[in-house]
């Protein structure tokens, strides 16, 4: 596994090489950490000393502030009525909705992912399995821009993509559709088969043997226990990589929760910070009434420290899950990456 | 226990689940194959890459499934029983052990499968440890992938004889082993198989390997088989061109030949008499003379030029390598042979194999030496 190898690394030219690697990884290392640096830096900071330029490196006075309110908001004791216009929900909520949908999504997910790929890499052959594959790795080439409005509509009148039902016809009724928009299953269901982590899993179930496959079919297990006690064991680093992609593209994901969920009660944790940025940025723009209220609140909050070191400490908390995540799946991704060369 | 018969088998892969890197799509993967294998009887199937062998193999076990006829288990039609219900037990080349579980582990999966008793498991596993012999307790216990060639195989000769199959199922089970481990594994299963009297269908590419195992010998080439019978039957009777040059060795050599009256004329013009019983079958006209290592009389006959002299002292014998009418030639000689650059040759007329010059039918073989 090493870069280099051990024999000749004290020639010059080869250590002068290893150096430069160091180096460059080292560099690596540091422009992916600042900016967590900065964002736990500044949770600490006045909300004066965000705006300081040049920017402090390291908090003047440090102030609790931030973390404080953060921590009244999540546990619904909050003082201030006001908040409520910013933060219309305790934060846990938000937390809760998120975790949630991504946990749900996975739960379906998956299973179907890999369910599809076992049977497009050991049950189907030949020309059926090329253009399975092709099927499913097709998805892939279209932008998510372009699925955008149509799966949006999708949502509207599920199964139908057209912004009203079409008729019945011969009739004025129109067909029964299910409005799966602002719930829930708006974020689960189109994640329910993710063309990536197919891929993943096909590739690695590929790299089974048939005769494996084939002495438990001689040993008597059906196709699906097969799946589960021969399969599913030899593959548990593949799953750990995929639900690892899946875990942060969901957590992460923002465009499509902000477009299909809009109650504040089922919004997850990125679309319910968005609109606290929004109403930082709008505060005291729109017309004087809704202005004074608005700026008052903003003011208020502010005093009570949120502004951008609570946006920070709120960013450290939507960050947290991935972490955690990570660190669950640690030696298994380890093991997948190598596996698989991936990243 | 039980008979197994293969009728009139057909397999052709259609398009669909055509691999890419497979050739010769017009000729099928089986072409009319009949075999019958009695109870308790073992078949060595040997024959050359493609030729089929593992597809049989795998017709029998109810992997593949066939295009036309019909498998037999007992009288019993089996063609469109899931491998699953077929009670067979097979052995991979690479093995196929389960690499997540443990050796017992691999061993206990059928009876997982099959819903059988705790107790039952138990036992049959204690049976199993006790025929594989010394040692086999240790590997119950360890992971597969950290046991050697050799011990995975008998991990995986164990998992297939727990189960007390109908028929056992070889598909070349020792090829992956060293050659000493090889020579020590293949008696080992001899001795097994012997004790158990379960029918077995043992695939190979090694012919040794085929006549050590096998009580009959299955020659295939391209889907068909060429001859089935006893390994004697195979070399001293082979059905045709085929089969004499693909049993035996060193090989034997094919040298084209011209009967003219008495004589047999060979390429390069040398003649030699014939006996008066082969003078009674062979027809006139040009045919292919083939010839084994011990068919040729040396110290007589014409000179040819020694390229080498291969000595084999396990075999106390020495073989000369030379060139008759630019076809490579091997005459068996003693060990003790002197060191010659010219040797002379005749034919040895009760140990030569004449075949049509146009196909590959045999025109006149020496036929079963009766030894005892």
């Amino acid at each position: 596994m090493a870069l280099f190898p051990k024999v000749g690394r004290k020639q010059p030219g080869v250590r002068f090489a290893w150096y430069t690697v160091v180096a460059i990884l080292l560099l690596g290392i540091f422009l992916h950490l600042l900016p967590f640096y900065f964002m736990i830096t500044t949770s600490f900071k006045t909300t004066q000393e965000t705006f300081a330029i040049p920017p402090t490196l390291w908090p003047q006075e440090p102030s609790f502030k931030a973390w404080e309110l953060i921590f009244n908001v999540t546990t619904a004791s909050s003082s201030s009525e006001r908040i409520r216009t910013l933060l219309p929900q305790p934060m846990y909520i938000y937390f809760r909705n998120s975790m949630i949908q991504v946990l749900g999504a996975m739960a379906i997910s998956l299973p179907v992912t890999a369910f599809a790929a076992y049977a497009n890499s050991k049950l189907q052959q030949g020309r059926t399995a090329r253009w399975f594959f092709l099927f499913f790795i097709g998805t892939l080439m279209l932008p998510f821009a372009v699925t955008l409005i149509p799966s949006f509509l999708l949502t509207r009148n599920f199964p139908f993509p057209t912004p009203n039902p079409p008729l019945i016809p011969g009739t004025e009724n129109p067909f029964p559709t299910i409005r799966i928009w602002n719930t829930p299953w708006a974020i689960i269901i189109p994640a329910g088969f993710n063309a990536f982590n197919f891929l993943l899993f096909k590739g690695f179930f590929d790299t089974i043997p048939n005769s494996i496959i084939q002495a438990a079919r001689v040993d008597g297990g059906s196709e699906f226990n097969i799946f589960r006690r021969i399969v599913v064991p030899m593959s548990i680093p593949v799953f750990a990589v995929a639900a690892w992609f899946q875990f942060g593209a969901l957590w992460d994901s923002f465009l499509w929760p902000l477009v299909v969920l809009q109650s504040t009660d089922v919004i997850p944790m990125s679309v319910a910070i968005n609109n606290l940025i929004q109403a930082f940025q709008q505060a005291g723009v729109t017309n004087a009434d809704q202005a004074m209220g608005a700026s008052q609140a903003f003011q208020q909050a502010l005093d009570a420290g949120l502004s951008w070191p609570g946006l920070m400490v709120l960013g450290i908390l939507q960050t947290i899950p991935v972490f955690v995540m990570f660190i669950i799946c640690r030696e298994y991704l380890l093991k997948g990456v190598r596996l698989r060369g991936l990243k | 226990m039980a008979k197994v018969e293969v009728r009139d088998v057909v397999k052709r892969y259609t398009a669909a689940q055509e691999d890419a890197s497979r050739f010769d799509r017009d000729r099928p993967a089986l072409d009319h194959i009949n075999l019958t294998i009695e109870d308790g009887e073992i078949i060595s199937i040997v024959g050359p890459s493609g030729c089929g062998k593992s597809t049989l193999l795998r017709i029998i076990a109810g992997l593949e499934s066939v295009t036309s006829g019909q498998v037999l288990y007992n009288d019993y039609d089996v063609t469109d029983v899931e491998p699953q219900l077929r009670g067979v037990g097979m052995v991979f080349q690479d093995y196929a052990l389960y690499p997540t579980m443990k050796g017992k582990g691999n061993l206990q999966y059928y009876f997982e499968v099959h819903q059988r008793t705790e107790e039952e498991m138990e036992a049959r596993t204690r049976e199993v440890a006790r025929i594989m012999g010394v040692g086999f307790d240790l590997l119950m216990g360890q992971k597969t992938d950290t046991l050697s060639g050799g011990e995975q195989q008998r991990v995986a000769i164990g998992r297939c004889i727990v189960r007390d199959p109908l028929v056992f199922l070889m598909d070349e089970p020792i090829s992956n082993l060293d050659a000493k481990l090889r020579e020590s594994t293949r008696i080992e299963i001899k001795r097994m198989l012997r004790r158990f009297k379960v029918t077995t269908v043992y695939v190979t590419h090694d012919q040794q390997e085929a006549i050590f195992m096998g009580d009959r010998i299955v020659v295939m080439r391209f889907g068909k088989i060429e001859q089935v019978g006893t390994y004697d039957d195979l070399y001293y009777t082979p059905a045709n061109l085929f089969v004499a040059t693909f049993i035996g060795s060193p090989p034997m050599s094919v040298l084209p030949v011209t009967r003219n009256g008495a004589a047999l004329v060979l390429g390069d013009g040398s003649r030699f008499e014939l006996s008066d019983e082969l003078a009674a079958v062979l027809p006139d006209g040009p045919m292919r003379l083939g010839m084994r290592a011990e068919g040729w009389l040396v110290d007589e006959g014409v000179a040819y030029p020694v390229r080498h002299i291969e000595r084999i002292p396990t075999e106390q014998a020495a073989f000369i390598h030379t060139m008759v009418d630019g076809v490579h030639v091997t005459a068996l000689v003693p060990l003790d042979y002197p060191q010659v650059d010219e040797v002379r040759l005749a034919p040895n007329w009760e140990q030569m194999y004449f075949f049509s010059a146009t196909d590959e039918s045999p025109l006149y073989t020496p036929g079963i030496p009766e030894l005892f």
